[in-house]
């Protein structure tokens, strides 16, 4: 490790805050490089004295600015219980709520209960879809009487015609 | 003497019990009071931001989790004000430089109010280049023992951020050593 990056952390070590897997490579260095060791020593001097002042210059309350402070607080504002009790945060319901609607969201997807109807129509044998497909139309069409479909074979350009009506009998035009 | 938990406390509270509000802050109150002054760098100042901070926790007493810590909550809101203090008096470069607040050294003996002072500046002259941010991540990790991932917990930020900033604070403070000690140098010279 070269003098620019242990002098970058430095501060860090000092302290006790570097990442274990730094520390060997930063002693390493701080037992061969005696100005490395100069400026770590200046650090660990600032730091202790400048937590030592701390230590030294801390203040506290006088008991009756204290308690005057706490009843200030107390009869300022009265603490404002979620009214959706017992859950003590808004949060959670939120994520309830969100939680709901993916459900019903996912439901809807796999489901699909607008299919359900068409589907399941009692008189259908071949349903309207189907027959609007067959057809090669829309399905305006596949209301008609007859359906046709034609097939062309790309080998011979043979065209085939399919017809059915709508009993589905089959009859084939060549 | 058996003592309750933070939790129950919290519980004491929220039911309208408003003796244990004290209990549940008493242990915090020095620690409170010195983030705020130093923060603020003057005694009405931190008081006043104290004051905020405590009519906070108690209003929004019913957002904090329990099972956490309630030191680093306590301490989460005390910062937020007194940068919303700081914010709010757009002083915050001066505060720290303009105090002559000379009302908490009490003590009778001129001798030890003389050190106080001394101590009292030479903190200020320390903490004076930091930003607030800085400022709070030494605080809380030098002067109030938290740990990096507390801190940053308690600022709402990565470790990774509480590590640069410390790192750059510390920098700081060891570069103002610097200057005080070459600044005494000079003194003795021209004594000399």
């Amino acid at each position: 490790m070269k003098c620019k990056k242990v002098y970058r952390l430095l501060p860090l070590m000092a302290g006790g805050d570097l990442r274990s897997s730094r520390i060997s490579a930063v002693k390493a260095h701080l037992e061969r490089c005696p100005e490395c060791q100069r400026e770590y020593d200046a650090y660990i001097l600032s730091l202790e004295t400048t937590k030592e002042w701390l230590e030294k210059d801390r203040k506290d309350w006088e008991e009756n600015e204290w308690q005057r402070a706490v009843q200030n607080a107390v009869t300022q504002k009265k603490p404002e219980v979620s009214t959706l009790a017992p859950l003590p945060f808004r949060k959670a319901w939120a994520y309830v709520m969100m939680g709901v609607l993916a459900v019903a969201l996912t439901l809807l997807l796999v489901v699909r209960p607008f299919d359900i109807g068409e589907g399941m129509r009692p008189d259908s044998g071949v349903s309207s879809r189907t027959q609007a497909r067959l057809s090669g139309g829309s399905l305006e069409e596949s209301q008609q009487e007859v359906v046709r479909m034609t097939m062309i074979l790309p080998e011979t350009g043979q065209k085939i015609i399919w017809f059915f009506d709508k009993n589905f009998t089959l009859e084939v035009n060549e | 003497m058996w003592m309750k938990n933070e939790d129950e406390l919290v519980g004491e509270v929220l039911q309208g019990d408003h003796s244990s509000f004290e209990q549940l802050l008493r242990p915090y109150r020095q620690g409170l009071l010195n983030m705020a002054y130093r923060m603020t760098g003057n005694r009405e100042e931190a008081k006043e931001v104290c004051q905020d901070a405590l009519i906070k926790v108690y209003k929004y007493l019913h957002r904090f989790k329990r099972g956490k810590s309630f030191k680093s909550w306590a301490y989460k809101i005390t910062i937020n004000s007194a940068c919303d203090f700081l914010r709010k008096k757009k002083r915050f470069e001066d505060s720290v430089q303009t105090q002559k607040d000379l009302e908490w050294s009490r003590s009778p003996d001129p001798e030890r109010q003389f050190q106080n002072k001394e101590i009292k500046d030479r903190i200020e002259a320390c903490l004076k280049n930091l930003s607030p941010r800085e400022k709070a991540v030494f605080l809380l990790r030098d002067g109030d023992g938290f740990s990096v991932d507390e801190t940053s917990k308690i600022l709402k930020c990565s470790s990774l951020s509480v590590r640069t900033h410390l790192s750059r604070a510390r920098k700081k403070i060891r570069a103002q050593f610097e200057r005080m000690n070459l600044g005494y140098r000079e003194e003795v010279k021209n004594e000399v």
